[in-house]
């Protein structure tokens, strides 16, 4: 039975697996962007590792041998071996030092490797064969004699390697830190293989193995020189991987050593980003054109018909515009919102003196419900944010008063949430806005079961039971990406209003991928695609396809089930709802009174707290 | 502005000015917080704990008033030879928490930065990295440290060797928990010995070493006693008790003063109240400088956290008849080394012995470990019947930021554990 497995490194024993039916073939592509690994192993992480995690529950992928490189990989052979689908994974303890004890630790480790894919697969080891692909590799130990420029660093996937080829006028090497794997070069004749036995053939593999240039995880690294000091080397593209720490230390080593020019290039190993890469290679060739001027014999090409670099419809600066600003207020400053009683008038019964007011003071707005003693909502208002917490609060308080016609000794008690809900004098109680969108939530509407809240500072996700009580909720990584906040550079970029933004991307052409997890990262890429000229109804899919994804991999984390709510300012944006639900698979209620969440829930427990 | 923040500007100027300058301020205004831990301990505090804070003070100190008897160090270093070689351990971890105490961190973390270190760098290791690189700390005899159990060590220690340009001794510790590593480590222990001594010039007798080695095994036992008989008290908590009792848990482990310490921790559950609140088990380090953090768990009768994973990486039954293989057991079976679910079993384990009410997994900025592997854990901590909060923050650099999401995140969790 033919078998094809999957491996990562350089010190992976190929030529073992090979002896046993396996086809191994080295995963290495950079994705276009991410899956499910964000909800299984996290965004914080290494994005090959979160590759690896994406192929493996791709479904092409049954076999993966994994080294433990780093922490990242740890974790993802933890990953898949508690979560994932893959048939066979198997991790292989690579010391960190090579000596006679390492190596006999390693020996240990093919041998364990040997038994558990046999068992696995069925096949066997063929000594004969284990031989035949070590000859197979030492023909492979050739050192190009010309000269070159190298891409060093954190791996390069092989697009990124594709991609240094066709904009340098020199060769490129790949020696990133699992590249240049060099096996085979000392392998006994014939004669003295013939005189050893299975234990000794293994334990002199495991040498040739810890034996090679060293990557950044071995203990003695001085031969990782001559990757510098090679009198071919013409220049150094600097790679690293974001969440990768191993080679910025590499990095602060050599940048102010090295004898040829170096680039620092920095990618979270998609595709994404490829504009902004684009650039700084193009810059880089420049350079070394340049610096070898005098030499032209060594350019295998020159630069012909490059494209001209830099110039985007927005130019350099992303002026704001008074109406984005704000992403859940559009035009006037102040908003009322409808009662719910059909006529659009505060719903009120002055022979009854107790109401109650919620405040829910955001990073972008701040929202006020007064609620009668019955729950009758008889004022909203949304203000936006202003210098001040505080301030604001009281402002929109006393707009939701004038607005009910109340003054303030007609209220009872005052319940705060939000961020800034600490910030606010005179209140009888604070409560965080989880457990107040869940509770607004649920009076709106007592069948939802998860609320996804996508605010402007962050995103939410809560899980509810029947009775509206939060039985989970997650929210946002660090970065903004994936909330208002995003939304509203992302607009800025394209210079147009949050308002003109909601209502583009639903009549997308092109199906475009925002693949960047960093805010930063991915408005280089919309730089770059408006530079292409796309059109802006399908980059703005693009971004709200981004946001969707997130959020929906939010729910995901969580077990956000159906039916879904969708609260804040951000759920009037018809295009992100539209890819929201695709991504969800079920509808999204939305409430006429859906920015309001988290205000009607501080006045419904204030309303409770009147006894 | 507070005085410790005035402090930390005042150490950064005159690290810049001057090296040497910048270390003298610093030791003067550490040696104050000294006799203030003597002469006026936190009063809300048990004994116990205001003999740690002590115990921590002078642990910090003692590399700063004879660096050239110090030896740097990674938390999981078997300190016991360190404290043999008569050396003082010069902690990374406890050394970067003390510099973001005195508001100092942030100088050290741009200095590592600019020499080219990552920014998703594990803040502890960066803020190190910087004050070595800025002179702000003392040149060590040595170093010594182990890849158990992050992976950043590999790169700061070897870094710091060259900063210092001392000797430095690694111990590989292999993944794989079986008694053939044990053997493995066992045999590096030996090699570590013949490194200290031949640095020192001073012999390390193994007679003195096994008596310090069972002083550990002992300490152990009683702190998984004392952890499973404060279930039900009220011990009044603050945000670095855990992570002094973490610290010394490992590096002054085998001391008489640790054995101290547990011992007085035992005398203060004699008197102390039942519980009160809701009980929290936390998982890997703690943001103490946090307001939003320190708003729910300062000495609050509402909430406590009653323990960190960090001080009961191992168990206490390890063999001792060679304190060498003993030593090197500890490092194989540390419950963050080896796959996933070990460092999650030994966390619901403890978490039951304290009767937790809920557990804080912290996603650390920069530590891949724990942010991999924090979906998993959420979910197996839940099926053990520990409601879980996945919180991310940095323990260490305060310009993370984000306090409006852990104040938000910890309010709600400590909601929904009341609910």
């Amino acid at each position: 039975m033919s078998h094809t497995m999957h491996y990562i490194c350089k010190y992976t024993p190929i030529e073992l697996l090979s002896a046993m039916g396996a086809e191994c073939i080295y995963a290495n592509h950079m994705p276009d962007g991410f899956g499910v690994s964000e909800t299984m192993i996290g965004s914080n992480i290494c994005g090959f590792g979160k590759s690896l995690v994406d192929l493996a529950e791709s479904g092409d992928v049954h076999e993966l041998v994994l080294t433990n490189c780093c922490d990242t990989i740890r974790s993802v052979s933890d990953v898949l071996r508690t979560e994932g689908k893959l048939p066979y994974v198997h991790m292989i303890d690579i010391p960190h030092v090579d000596t006679n004890c390492t190596r006999d630790q390693l020996t240990e480790q093919l041998k364990s490797l040997i038994a558990s894919y046999e068992q696995y697969s069925g096949n066997h080891f063929d000594r004969k064969k284990f031989i035949g692909a070590l000859k197979i590799a030492r023909a492979q130990c050739v050192q190009p004699n010309q000269p070159y420029i190298a891409i060093l660093g954190g791996r390069a996937g092989i697009e990124l390697h594709k991609l240094c080829l066709q904009e340098m006028p020199l060769m490129v090497q790949n020696l990133t830190c699992v590249a240049g794997r060099k096996i085979g070069a000392g392998l006994p004749s014939d004669d003295v293989l013939e005189t050893m036995d299975t234990d000794a053939l293994l334990s002199w593999y495991a040498g040739e193995l810890l034996g090679q240039l060293p990557c950044m995880r071995m203990l003695d690294r001085t031969g990782r020189k001559q990757l510098y000091n090679d009198p071919n080397l013409r220049g150094i593209i600097y790679h690293t991987i974001r969440f990768c720490d191993f080679y910025s230390f590499e990095y602060s080593e050599i940048k102010s050593h090295v004898s040829v020019p170096i680039v620092k290039i920095e990618s979270d190993y998609t595709t994404g980003a490829s504009g902004q890469l684009l650039t700084r290679l193009q810059a880089f060739a420049e350079e070394i054109e340049m610096t070898y001027k005098d030499t032209p014999e060594i350019f295998r090409k020159m630069f012909q018909g490059r494209p001209g670099k830099g110039t985007t419809a927005s130019g350099n600066g992303f002026p704001a515009t008074a109406d984005s600003e704000n992403p859940t207020v559009s035009g006037t400053s102040v908003e009322t919102a409808d009662y719910g009683n059909g006529n659009g008038t505060p719903d009120r019964n002055h022979s009854v003196s107790a109401y109650f007011a919620g405040i829910d003071s955001g990073s972008a707005s701040t929202d006020v419900v007064i609620l009668d003693q019955d729950a009758n909502i008889v004022s909203g208002i949304v203000l936006p944010t202003g210098a001040g917490a505080s301030m604001s609060a009281e402002k929109a308080l006393n707009a939701a008063l004038e607005d009910a016609k109340l003054t303030r000794a007609d209220i009872s008690r005052v319940v705060t949430t939000g961020y800034g809900r600490t910030a606010i004098e005179n209140s009888d109680k604070s409560i965080t806005e989880i457990t107040c969108h869940a509770r607004g939530a649920h009076f709106l509407d007592p069948s939802v079961r998860t609320v996804i809240d996508i605010g402007g500072q962050d995103s939410k996700v809560i899980v509810m039971d029947q009775d509206g009580r939060v039985l989970n909720f997650v929210m946002n990584d660090k970065c903004a990406a994936g909330t208002g906040r995003f939304l509203d550079m992302m607009a800025r970029t394209m210079e147009m209003t949050l308002d003109e933004m909601s209502l583009k991307g639903l009549t997308y052409k092109e199906d475009i991928n925002i693949s960047s997890t960093c805010t930063v990262f991915a408005e280089s890429e919309v730089v770059s695609l408006i530079a292409e000229n796309k059109a802006t109804d399908d980059i703005v899919h693009g971004l709200d396809k981004s946001v969707a994804s997130r959020t929906a991999s939010l729910a995901a984390r969580v077990g956000g089930t159906a039916p879904f709510m969708m609260t804040g300012g951000v759920s009037r944006n018809k295009g992100l709802v539209k890819a929201l639900e695709e991504k969800l698979g079920a509808r999204l209620v939305i409430s006429e009174k859906a920015q309001l969440c988290g205000a009607l829930g501080a006045a419904l427990y204030a309303r409770e707290m009147r006894n | 502005m507070n005085v410790v923040e005035t402090f930390g500007k005042v150490v950064e100027k005159a690290a810049a000015k001057s090296p040497s300058l910048g270390r003298g301020v610093l030791r003067t205004g550490w040696e104050l917080e000294d006799l203030a831990f003597q002469y006026r301990p936190h009063r809300e505090s048990y004994p116990a704990d205001q003999y740690l804070a002590k115990l921590m003070m002078d642990a910090m100190l003692a590399p700063l008033r004879s660096p050239d008897e110090s030896a740097v160090c990674s938390i999981f270093t078997p300190c016991e030879l360190v404290h043999e070689a008569g050396l003082h351990p010069y902690n990374v971890e406890a050394m970067s928490c003390y510099l973001s105490a005195s508001f100092a961190e942030q100088g050290c973390i741009q200095a590592a930065e600019d020499d080219g270190l990552s920014d998703t760098l594990c803040s502890y290791h960066k803020t190190f990295v910087g004050a070595a690189l800025n002179g702000l700390l003392p040149r060590p005899r040595c170093i010594v440290y182990t890849n158990v159990t992050c992976d950043a060590n590999l790169l700061t220690f070897s870094k710091l060797a060259d900063i210092f340009e001392v000797p430095s001794f690694m111990i590989d510790v292999p993944m794989s928990v079986t008694d053939e590593s044990v053997r493995s480590v066992t045999d590096q222990l030996h090699e570590l010995k013949a490194f200290l001594e031949k640095t020192t010039g001073r012999p390390i007798h193994d007679d003195d070493l096994a008596s310090r080695v069972a002083r550990s095994q002992r300490t152990l036992q009683r702190f998984e006693t004392y952890q499973r008989e404060r279930a039900d008290k009220y011990v009044p908590a603050d945000l670095v008790t855990p992570l002094y009792s973490a610290m010394t848990a490992n590096i002054l482990l085998g001391t008489p003063e640790e054995e101290d310490y547990v011992e007085k921790c035992l005398r203060d559950l004699e008197t102390a109240p039942p519980k009160k609140g809701k009980t929290i088990y936390w998982m890997h380090t703690i943001p103490f400088w946090s307001s939003a953090t320190k708003d729910y768990f300062l000495f609050k009768e509402k909430a406590q956290i009653v323990g960190d994973e960090l001080s009961e990486v191992c168990n206490s039954d390890f063999p001792t008849t060679d304190p060498y293989e003993g030593m090197a057991y500890r490092m194989v079976h540390n419950a963050l080394n080896g796959p996933i679910e070990r460092r999650i079993n030994a966390g619901i384990r403890h978490a039951k012995d304290v009767h937790a009410d809920g557990v804080v997994w912290f996603n650390h900025w920069g530590c891949k470990h724990t942010l991999g592997a924090s979906r998993i854990a959420q979910k197996a901590f839940q099926e053990a019947g520990f409601p879980t909060l996945l919180l991310d923050g940095d323990g260490c650099d305060r310009a993370h930021g984000g306090e409006g999401q852990t104040s938000t995140r910890l309010g709600a969790f400590l909601e929904m554990l009341e609910a």
